[in-house]
Formats: structure tokens, C-alpha cells, sequence
């Protein structure tokens, strides 16, 4: 069976290893690690290396050294011990592998949709180097077509996952597309940072950036190519502001009912939608009750991140048995379904 | 006067008279149904003594509608009208001060303004000015603006391109419009007039509003679907006379009235009075012609048969005999039969329904009757024909203002109209237009149209370069 | 059997269905759901269309009816409504590609073409000579396509109250991830009233100047002409307050929807008090 699918995997994760050892995989380059596979004798090999991940696919024709051999470069070049925090796997356990981590099963964030992005970069990467074999080539591109179909058929990656993301999806749900929405940041924070990058990603019209201290609302600006603001200035520009991002130390609020009713008459019942993630509150709970206003806490979108991870969650059992038996099906083609399988799923590029 | 001028207030009084006119299709009204106003009054007292202190019964012609409307109008004509929309804002130059530097003045005026626009664009040209300042206007002529100049001096000019122009009047003509409709009821309400006036067929009548006229229906014609008793058309040849002279004759039909100088003559609706000329009786193997109130002796018996009232629509009300309406829905004959000194009780037959028979007692009362032997074979009424007389001398009026409403409302909602600031002005050697730009319409539906504008315009004026840029404070609704 | 009356049973059971696949695309993920929901209406809107046609023939055999549109019956003016609702329904989809709303508005066609087939009575019946103008074939159509357009906004509206509702309550279920955003839905409300309100006083206008060539009277208060003029008082309530106070969201759903029940009642209620408009009193 195991000459069938000529596979094997040595591999790092977050469940197997610690951060160090990993950060020093990662310090290696992956060229270079190609470099010293190539130089010892194996003719195919992926490398996947991603924050979370360092793993290493090997092709094995007869002739190839072998996952062990790998793992004992890797510890050469890395100048440590890594046996006890590396994995290895043969045959169908690597095929499992490999298509569960696509599917996102094995992320930190259950069902996340970078990982495709990333086992399609390196499975390139390897190819552009001459690094693939026919098994290879078949294995990834089974594996894009299984993470995809996971993802469709389960509700694995359905729901947001962080709050600056969920708080983006609502913005859209209330504003449409942002491109006429105008965004005002508050005061600092990587909560608001993250915000403001899905926000500018998203093209909204305008982004400004108010903080207590001009020099920081100048350097954020720059980043988000955003307008700075004199923090005096805020209450004026929260007349054209749409989306608010409220995240200052302030002990108290400094967006209050009165503030907002005037401001609400001003913008002639437009919608204003207050994100405050600033702790303790920024802006004056009542807001929420005033008509056209949506405010959300930190803990609304927390609430709603833990019910879509749950959801999610929920999902992982069913999304497993479909990997698996997807494993199993390609495990059970014989050769000449290998070589049809190949040029057959080629629907599997479109990631 | 600030609270009629009030949009609120306006809102707020056009939903009162929304909610009167809705009254007014609950509770009957007299000029439609007066019969049915007595009925309510009858069966209601208490609620019609209080609806009748309110006019509840006649609303739309109550001094408190009216009222309203007329407020309504005056609002209109106070709140809109009174303020025409300002002029394009041509810039008179005084003659005596010196051109240009009256046209500097007016350049960083111009530039301060163009910067308070939601569309803002800033083009570098490679021509000299005059060049520029030419095809910048022959290129939004090409793109089918309309062009107004305001200034053009050695250091820089300007002028105003409107596409679709109209639709900033739109609100304004339709507000018209509606004054227009209610002076145009006005003039009906105070010197028109509206009149039933049927007349028997061969016959003739006065009418009310103009008493010196008569109306002659010389013959008058209905004709049925077959099988039904739904008319598929029904006529009158009429024509009015003023003693001996003769105003106007047609034959009128449904949709086709006669027009005596704006009097216009409608055939609106028909029926029985009550009248006939004959009916034919079947007994046994005799047909008689029954004239109206005539005794006709039936042969062979000793008896005389009298045909003396019909009644078009045949129903029973409290008992006794009535008719639901003037249409042929059912027709009645009541006959009595007398052999010598003795009269028999009337006996009611129907032309539709040979089975069924009523005979009344001496206080109208009827009761059932069994199957007579003889049956009614035609009844030959006779008919009136309801003509309706009408004179609106304000239906012209409001015909305009039914034009003027459509003109305005179209503008107003179907067209996008949208402006163009030019600037243009000379930088050494070469030209710097600057450009504001403002769309009826939201962003959505106009920025990638003035984007594309601005790049049209960069490559006919040869710029080198171009920015543009939006303005969110000034976006309105 | 009438081929006429089989067929509008056909249309009816398409449209229920399509109303039904609608409903469940709410709340499911399947785009097929939606696929299969068009291609129901369009073979619905294609019977309908035929129903139509046999109707117009039969009409035409009697010849005081050429070339007149048969809506003088209850059933004929139901039909045509449910046909301007669907008819419109496309042509929002078509612009906007917002098919999640069949969720809000499919139903009123099931429901108006039901209500013809169950209540009506589809007896072709001889236009009344005050019917038998060329005025027929225009104000009635016009009228309907109003009431057609306002149906639809009802629809968009109801989806706004509960998308809003989802938004505010700050635990929004998926379903808020499927509707349209509060604006673009706000805004389609508005852009359809905008659209139906002069179709709607166009329509009272024409029926002005039909009514003072068959009676010599432009406007007479009577219940139909009444209770449209209320209608467009209503909806012309609902721009004033968007246009000069800024009205937006759930109060301006609120009055469109008042606007709509109004609608209701001139096309329906209208039938039990009048007897010059009435399609039930002339029976």
C-alpha cells in the first residue's frame, strides 16, 4: 500500500513545538533548506513554513534518503535538538495530514482560509525550484480541491474570527460598501490598529486619526495613509465620520449621549456605527438607544467571535470524517487514477 | 406665518385632509347617496346629530375642507413659490472699476468656492491659456453640457456647465402645478355646476342651473349582452332647446357627450321609472296589450284584467312591495282582475321569473301566491334617459396644471442633473484649470462619471497631470 | 377543461413554489435555492403570460370588447397586479442582483394570483359602456404598476425592519449576514417610491380626464378616487420627510408601510363601499 502514495512528512506545529524552536526553523530561509535537501539527495520535497508550521513533504522514490534523514538536516542547520518536538509520517497518515491542514482543521484559528494561501505558495515555490515530482503534484493540488470542499460543504469558516474582522463584516452590513464612509480612529491600540487596516483595506473613502499626542496620530496616520488629527479637533470631525473607532485610555467617556443627539441632527439621520473597544468605556452606553446608532462593545464583538468559533467548533467532527474519507478515496486510487487524477482536478488552482 | 411656512406643519396638514377624505368614504355622503344619509340618520340619531355639527355628511364641499385645501395652496405658494430658486449666480462686473482687477477679485473668490464642492479635480495643461480655456469649453459642449460664461479676463476666466438643468425646477413646477389643480377646482367649485337631468324618452325637461333650457330626448335606445341583463351600449338622439332656437343635437352615447359652449351633455345613465306603455299578458291562448291603468276585457270571461304599476328593479322591503333601482334588473307588473262589482287582491307577476307570483293585501303587505295561470310575456316601459349636464369652466385649468404636474415630477425624480465650475487660469505659459463638481444624484450613480469626465478633459486640454479628489462634508442626503 | 383557468392554476402553483424556495433562501446558504426560485417565477410569469393571452381571446369574442384590456373583473385586475409584482420583482433583481428579497415579495404574487383563482370569479363578462374607452387599456395599467412598485418597496422595507432590528440587537444571526446593508436597502426603499409615486399620481390624472369624458366631472370623491389621492398623500409624505427632515431607516419604513396599507385598501377595500368603482357591487 505504502509504495502507492511514495509520501512522507517530517514536520513542526504550534501543537508540537515550542515558539523557539520553531522561530529558529522559520531564521532558516527556505531556500536554503532546499539547498541542503537537494545537496543530500532528495529530488522532491515541499516545504511549508508559515508562522505557526514548519513542515517538510518529501516524495520518495526508492531512492530518496528519507524523512529521518531530513529531520537530522534540519537539527544540523537549525544547530539544535528537534526530534522530540518534530512529527513523522508515511503513506496515508501523511496524505491525511497534509489535506486536514489545508482544510484549516489544524490552525490555531479553526477554519482559517490563509493556510490555503500559503500551502498553494509553497507548493509553487517548490516548483519554480524543480523541486515537485508527479506525486507531489497530484498530492497539493488534491489537497487545494479537499480544503476547498471542506470549507463549502461544512460551516467550518463560516463567521469571523477576530474582533476587528467581525467588526468590519458588521460596518458592511450596515454602510454596504464602504467606499462612501468616512472612518475616524480615536485614540491607539492594536485592537484599533487591526480595525483600521480591515477598514482601509476595505477602500473606505476617508480615515482619520485622532490621538491625545499629535506626534502618534501623525505615525499612525502615515501607516494607514490616513488624515491626522489634533485630538481638539475630534468632535468636529465626528460630524462626517461614519464608522467611529474608539480606543483611548480615557477613564471616562469622551463620546457622550449629548454629543451624539447633536451630531445625529447634524448628519441628518445617516447612519453612525461606534465601535468602542477601549476599556474602561469610551463612549456613554445610552448612545445605543438613539435612533440610527449602532454602538458595539468590546464584549458585543467578543460575544460574536465566541459564537462563530463555537459554531465552528461544531463543524471540526464533520469536517474531519470528510478529510479522512477524502484521504482514504485518494489513497485507494491506483496508479492509473494518480496520473488521471492530475490533469483532472485541475478546477483545484482556483483559490 | 413661521408655522404655515413649516414643513412639519405642511406634512402634518396634507395627512388631516388625507385623514377627512378618508372619512368622508366611510360615513355616506349626501350629494352621492343622500337616500342612504337618511337611512344612517334614521338608524344612528345620537351619532348623526353629532357627525351633522361637523358637516360629516357633506365633506367635501364643508367649509372646514375647503378651508384646508385653500391653507394647503397658500402654504404652497407661501413655503416654495415665494423664493424662486437662485439664479445661476452670473457675476455682474461693475462697469466702472477696472476689469481686471475686478477679475482677480473674482479669480480667488471662484477658487475658494470650487473647493467648497463634493467633486473636486485640479488639471495641468500643456496649452497656453486661451487654448485651454476654448477646448475646455468645447469639450463639455461635446459631452452635451450647456455652457454659461461669467468672466474672462488676461489672468483667468470661468464659467458654469449644467447638464440636465431642468431638474432643479422640477420640485418648483410641480409645487405649481398642484396650486394650479386646486384654483382650477376653485373656478369649478364657484361657477361651475353639475346637474342629473332625465328625461322621459319623447319627452323633454327643464334644467335647473339653466332654467330657459330645454332638454328634448327624442329617442333613447338600450341594447343588452345577450342573455344578460348588463347593457353593452345604451343612446340617446337629444337636443337642447332655448324656446324656439336650437342650441345643439347629437346623438350621445357613453364616453360621448355634447358640448354647447363648455356645457357638455353626458348619456352618465338610464332607467324605469315606473312608466309603460303596455303589457302583454298571456291567458291561456290569449295575448292582450295591457296599457297602463286600463281595463281590457279578457275574452270569454267575465273578467277585466288592469295592469297599473311597475317596478323596474322588483325587491321586498318591510314587507312591501319597493324597487332596489331604476335598471331593469327585475321587472314587476301589478295587476288587478275585477268581474262586475268585485275586485281581487293585485297580484304581482315578473317578467323574468314566471313561477313566482305575491299578492298584496290593503295595507301593501304581500304574500306568497301560487303559480297563476298566465304568465307576462314583455313589458314595453318607459325609459328615461339620465343625462348629466356639466359645466366646468375650470377643466382647462386644471388640465395645465395636470401638464405642468407631469413636467415637474419627471424633471424633478427621472432627470440627474448635474454642474461643472470651470477655473482656468494662465501658469506660466501653460493653463491650470481647476474644477468643482456637483450631481443631483448620490455619489454612487455620479463619481465615476465625473472621473471619467476629468480624464476626457485631461487628454483633449494635453495635461500632464491630474488630481482628484472628494469633499464628504458636503454630501447630502 | 378552460385552458385559461388551467394555466393561471399552473402560474398559481409556480409562484407558491417560487414564493417557498424563496423563503427557505433565506435561511439557507444554497445558491441553487435562489436559481431554482427565478427560474420558477419565470416559467410562473411565461404561464401567466399565456393565461393572459387565452383570457384577451375569449374577451374579444364578444365585440363590444376589442381591443380592450379584460380587467374589469375582480379576478382580471388581481391577475394583472400579481403579474406587475413579479414583473417588477425582476426587474430589481436584474439591477440590484438582489435575490434574497423574493423572500419578502414573491409571496404577494402567490398570494394575488390565489386570491384570483380561489375567491374571483373568472367569468368573462361584456365591458359596461362606460368601460368601453381607450382609457381602459392606460389608467387601470398605469395605476397597478404603481400599486405593483409599492408592493416591492413594502418587501424591502419589511427586509430593512429586520436587518435593523438584527444590527441593534448586537447578536445578529446569519441571517443579518445575507440581507442587504441597512443603507443599501434604506436606499433601494426610497429609489423605488421615487420611482412609483408619479407613476401612481400620473395614473389619478388620467383618471381625471377619463372620468370627465365619460361624466363630465374631473374629480368626484368618490371612494377609489378618494382613498388613491390618500395613497399618494402618504408616499408624498414619506419625501417630504426624507427630502426637507432627513427621515431615514425605521420611521421612514414605517410611513411607507401606512402608504402601502393604504395601497391595500384602494386596490381591495375600496370594493365594499363604492358602488361607481366597485368590481363586487355591479354583480
Amino acid at each position: 500500500m505504502n509504495e502507492m502514495i511514495p509520501v512522507e512528512l517530517v514536520g513542526f506545529s504550534h501543537r508540537s513545538a515550542s515558539s523557539r524552536a520553531r522561530e529558529r526553523l522559520a531564521a532558516l530561509g527556505v531556500e536554503s533548506v532546499y539547498a541542503r535537501l537537494r545537496s543530500v539527495g532528495f529530488e522532491e520535497a515541499v516545504v511549508l513554513a508559515t508562522c505557526n508550521r514548519f513542515e517538510v513533504y518529501l516524495g520518495r522514490p526508492e531512492s530518496s534518503p528519507g524523512a529521518r534523514r531530513a529531520l537530522s538536516e534540519l537539527e544540523d542547520m537549525a544547530g539544535s535538538e528537534l526530534a522530540e518536538q518534530a512529527y513523522l509520517f508515511s503513506g496515508p497518515r501523511a496524505v491525511r495530514h497534509l489535506f486536514e491542514v489545508a482544510a484549516g482543521l489544524d490552525s490555531l484559528v479553526v477554519g482559517e482560509t490563509e493556510i490555503m494561501g500559503q500551502v498553494k505558495g509553497a507548493y509553487e515555490a517548490a516548483r519554480a525550484l524543480g523541486m515537485t515530482g508527479r506525486t507531489s503534484n497530484v498530492l497539493f493540488q488534491r489537497a487545494l480541491f479537499v480544503g476547498k470542499k471542506v470549507r463549502n460543504d461544512t460551516k467550518i469558516s463560516a463567521g469571523q474570527t477576530s474582533v476587528a474582522s467581525v467588526a468590519v463584516q458588521l460596518a458592511h452590513r450596515i454602510f454596504g460598501d464602504l467606499s462612501q464612509s468616512s472612518v475616524l480612529i480615536l485614540g491607539a491600540g492594536a485592537m484599533a490598529e487591526l480595525t483600521a487596516t480591515h477598514l482601509s483595506s476595505s477602500k473606505v473613502m476617508r480615515l482619520s486619526i485622532a490621538n491625545r499626542t499629535w506626534e502618534r496620530a501623525v505615525e499612525l496616520a502615515g501607516r494607514f495613509s490616513a488624515r491626522p488629527l489634533r485630538w481638539e479637533d475630534f468632535p468636529s470631525a465626528l460630524v462626517e465620520a461614519d464608522i467611529v473607532v474608539a480606543s483611548t485610555g480615557s477613564p471616562e467617556p469622551i463620546v457622550t449621549r449629548a454629543m451624539v443627539v447633536e451630531l445625529m441632527r447634524r448628519r441628518s439621520g445617516r447612519s453612525l456605527f461606534l465601535i468602542d473597544i477601549a476599556m474602561p468605556r469610551d463612549v456613554e452606553e445610552s448612545v445605543h438607544g438613539l435612533e440610527h446608532v449602532y454602538l458595539y462593545r468590546l464584549e458585543d464583538l467578543e460575544g460574536i467571535v465566541a459564537d462563530n468559533l463555537r459554531n465552528r467548533g461544531g463543524e471540526v467532527e464533520r469536517a474531519r470524517a470528510l478529510v479522512h474519507e477524502k484521504a482514504a478515496e485518494f489513497c485507494a486510487g491506483d496508479r492509473r487514477e494518480f496520473a488521471g487524477q492530475a490533469a483532472e482536478l485541475r478546477h483545484s488552482e482556483a483559490l | 406665518m413661521r408655522l404655515l411656512r413649516s414643513i412639519r406643519f405642511n406634512i402634518f396638514l396634507g395627512l388631516l385632509i388625507a385623514l377627512a377624505a378618508a372619512v368622508g368614504t366611510l360615513l355616506p355622503q349626501v350629494p352621492e347617496v343622500p337616500e342612504k344619509v337618511s337611512q344612517f340618520h334614521q338608524a344612528h340619531p345620537q351619532w348623526s346629530k353629532l357627525f351633522d355639527f361637523f358637516g360629516l355628511f357633506n365633506i367635501y364641499q364643508s367649509w372646514w375642507f375647503m378651508g384646508m385645501l385653500g391653507l394647503m395652496a397658500f402654504d404652497i405658494i407661501v413655503c416654495k413659490l415665494w423664493n424662486k430658486p437662485p439664479d445661476v449666480g452670473m457675476v455682474a462686473l461693475p462697469p466702472e472699476i477696472n476689469r481686471e482687477e475686478e477679475i482677480e477679485r473674482q479669480l480667488s473668490r471662484k477658487e475658494a468656492a470650487l473647493k467648497l464642492k463634493p467633486y473636486q479635480a485640479l488639471l495641468r495643461s500643456d496649452l497656453p491659456f486661451d487654448d485651454a480655456f476654448g477646448k475646455a469649453e468645447g469639450a463639455l459642449k461635446e459631452a452635451g453640457y450647456r455652457l454659461s460664461p461669467e468672466f474672462r479676463g488676461a489672468s483667468g476666466g470661468a464659467f458654469v456647465a449644467t447638464k440636465h438643468g431642468l431638474q432643479r425646477w422640477g420640485s418648483y413646477i410641480a409645487h405649481i402645478a398642484l396650486v394650479v389643480i386646486l384654483a382650477g377646482s376653485l373656478v369649478k367649485g364657484l361657477f361651475g355646476f353639475v346637474e342629473m337631468v332625465p328625461v322621459l324618452e319623447g319627452g323633454s325637461r327643464a334644467m335647473q342651473n339653466k332654467p330657459d333650457w330645454e332638454v328634448y330626448v327624442d329617442k333613447f335606445t338600450v341594447r343588452y349582452y345577450e342573455g344578460t341583463r348588463t347593457p353593452k351600449i345604451f343612446s340617446s338622439v337629444m337636443r337642447v332647446q332655448q324656446g324656439d332656437r336650437e342650441l345643439g343635437a347629437k346623438t350621445i352615447y357613453v364616453n360621448d357627450p355634447l358640448d354647447i359652449g363648455g356645457v357638455r351633455f353626458y348619456q352618465a345613465s338610464w332607467g324605469a321609472g315606473g312608466m309603460f306603455r303596455s303589457v302583454t299578458l298571456k291567458i291561456g291562448a290569449q295575448k292582450l296589450s295591457l296599457p297602463q291603468k286600463k281595463r281590457v276585457k279578457i275574452k270569454g270571461t267575465p273578467f277585466t284584467v288592469e295592469a297599473d304599476m311597475m317596478l323596474p328593479n322588483f325587491t321586498i322591503k318591510d314587507g312591501q312591495a319597493d324597487t332596489a333601482s331604476l335598471d331593469l334588473q327585475n321587472p314587476a307588473v301589478r295587476l288587478s282582475f275585477t268581474a262586475g262589482p268585485h275586485k281581487t287582491s293585485p297580484l304581482w307577476l315578473f317578467e323574468n321569473n314566471p313561477e313566482l307570483c305575491f299578492v298584496e293585501d290593503e295595507n301593501g303587505m304581500l304574500d306568497h301566491a301560487p303559480k297563476p295561470p298566465f304568465q307576462i310575456v314583455a313589458i314595453d316601459p318607459v325609459l328615461f334617459s339620465g343625462i348629466q349636464v356639466a359645466y366646468d369652466p375650470g377643466y382647462r385649468i386644471v388640465l395645465t396644471g395636470a401638464i405642468l404636474w407631469l413636467t415637474g415630477i419627471v424633471s424633478l425624480f427621472y432627470l440627474h442633473r448635474r454642474r461643472l465650475w470651470v477655473l482656468v487660469e494662465p501658469d506660466d505659459g501653460q493653463a491650470r484649470i481647476t474644477l468643482g463638481g456637483w450631481s443631483s444624484r448620490g455619489p454612487k450613480e455620479y463619481e465615476r462619471e465625473f472621473q471619467g469626465l476629468v480624464k476626457r478633459l485631461g487628454s483633449s486640454l494635453a495635461c500632464s497631470d491630474f488630481q482628484i479628489s472628494r469633499n464628504p462634508l458636503l454630501e447630502v442626503s | 377543461m378552460n385552458p385559461e383557468i388551467v394555466l393561471i392554476k399552473g402560474t398559481f402553483a409556480f409562484y407558491s413554489v417560487a414564493a417557498l424556495l424563496a423563503l427557505c433562501y433565506l435561511f439557507s446558504k444554497q445558491e441553487r435555492l435562489s436559481l431554482w426560485m427565478l427560474r420558477l417565477m419565470g416559467i410562473g410569469l411565461a404561464l401567466h403570460l399565456a393565461s393572459f393571452g387565452f383570457r384577451l381571446h375569449a374577451f374579444w369574442q364578444i365585440p363590444e370588447n376589442r381591443f380592450f384590456l379584460p380587467i374589469n373583473s375582480f379576478f382580471g385586475a388581481l391577475s394583472y397586479l400579481a403579474l406587475a409584482v413579479a414583473a417588477v420583482f425582476f426587474v430589481i433583481e436584474r439591477e440590484y442582483r438582489l435575490g434574497i428579497l423574493g423572500a419578502f415579495v414573491l409571496p404577494w404574487t402567490a398570494i394575488g394570483v390565489g386570491a384570483a383563482v380561489i375567491f374571483a370569479d373568472p367569468a368573462i363578462a361584456g365591458l359596461v359602456p362606460a368601460l368601453q374607452s381607450y382609457w381602459i387599456n392606460i389608467h387601470p395599467m398605469v395605476l397597478m404598476t404603481a400599486y405593483a412598485a409599492f408592493g416591492n418597496a413594502f418587501g424591502v422595507g419589511l427586509a430593512l425592519l429586520i436587518q435593523e432590528h438584527q444590527i441593534k440587537s448586537r447578536k445578529p444571526s446569519e441571517l443579518c449576514y445575507r440581507l442587504p446593508s441597512i443603507e443599501d436597502l434604506d436606499n433601494l426603499n426610497y429609489k423605488i417610491i421615487v420611482a412609483a409615486f408619479p407613476t401612481l399620481t400620473v395614473g389619478i390624472l388620467m383618471g381625471g380626464v377619463w372620468a370627465y369624458n365619460a361624466w363630465g366631472r374631473f374629480w368626484g370623491w368618490d371612494a377609489k378616487e378618494t382613498w388613491s389621492l390618500i395613497t399618494a398623500l402618504i408616499y408624498a409624505g414619506y419625501l417630504h420627510m426624507r427630502f426637507v427632515k432627513g427621515l431615514r431607516g425605521r420611521k421612514a419604513v414605517y410611513v411607507s408601510m401606512v402608504g402601502f396599507a393604504s395601497v391595500l385598501f384602494t386596490f381591495v377595500g375600496v370594493n365594499f363601499l363604492s358602488e361607481l368603482h366597485g368590481y363586487l357591487s355591479n354583480e
